[in-house]
């Protein structure tokens, strides 16, 4: 079990004690879903998703601390067990309303475990954010490292 | 198309390849608009129209010289994009952590 927090950008790897096809279908199948969305301290009490490419789903996470908030999108690529590519956007909240797209990829590794690689970026767009003039990644690691650099010029 | 969300102009001003270009060129320093437009093959207008986009989602400030504007970036923008980021990395991050114990779960109960 590992867990990789790139610095730059919304990309999550990590490793499940799970077969790939399991691994999908936590995403894929409404009863899993709702057992794990949200952190500790959230559950998910509604989900509806209608799982086919163009197919939108919608679901809401509730906590005792921020109570109810509501999230949906839709399903853009459905290729199981390897990949899932779907819009995502919270309707209320500090990341409210700004759509963005997640690409999973599963990769099973030969002692049957699976590595999920998560990535999620503000560009809901996929020719957007495959575009080769001036990338996601790299642009915000050269903010990163601008941002930084003010931060040290006002101290 | 107007928005009052900061958050969400800013990332909407982001979301094209020759705005985030002129930011990478900014992130080396200030530069006049003609200095931006030149690795671009678009007009001068153009170039301007972008930079107005940007000014207006706060990623970037002009100076106030009447010949020569310089362009910078400006960092608290940036700094919303960095903490929305975040926002969504502790979500994920703790949800995974959640479907780690569910798999677990699931896997005890086969063995049962």
């Amino acid at each position: 079990m590992s867990a990789t927090l790139a610095d730059d950008e919304l990309l999550i790897t990590r490793t499940f004690d799970a077969p790939a096809s399991l691994m999908f279908s936590l995403w894929s199948d409404v009863n899993h879903f709702q057992k794990w969305m949200g952190p500790e301290g959230f559950e998910c009490p509604n989900m509806e998703m209608d799982f086919r490419v163009g197919g939108e789903y919608r679901g809401m996470i509730r906590s005792e601390k921020y109570g109810d908030t509501w999230f949906g999108g839709v399903y853009r690529e459905i290729d199981p067990p390897k990949r899932l590519v779907f819009t995502w956007m919270w309707d209320t909240g500090p990341a409210a309303e700004v759509e963005t797209l997640v690409t999973i990829q599963f990769r099973e590794e030969a002692d049957g475990r699976t590595t999920m690689t998560f990535h999620q970026s503000p560009f809901a767009s996929v020719e957007r954010r495959d575009s080769h003039v001036g990338g996601w990644t790299s642009l915000f690691n050269k903010l990163a490292a601008y941002a930084a650099k003010q931060q040290e010029q006002r101290v | 198309m107007q928005t009052t969300d900061p958050l969400s102009t800013t990332l909407a001003a982001l979301a094209d390849p020759t705005r985030r270009a002129i930011l990478e060129r900014l992130s080396r320093g200030p530069a006049s608009v003609s200095e931006i437009a030149e690795p671009f093959d678009i007009s001068l207008p153009a170039v301007s129209k972008h930079l107005k986009v940007l000014e207006n989602a706060g990623l970037i400030s002009r100076g106030r010289e009447a010949q020569w504007r310089p362009c910078q970036l400006e960092a608290d923008a940036l700094k919303r994009v960095d903490d929305w980021l975040e926002h969504y990395r502790r979500f994920w991050t703790g949800s995974f952590d959640k479907m780690d114990a569910y798999i677990a779960k699931l896997k005890k109960e086969k063995r049962k």
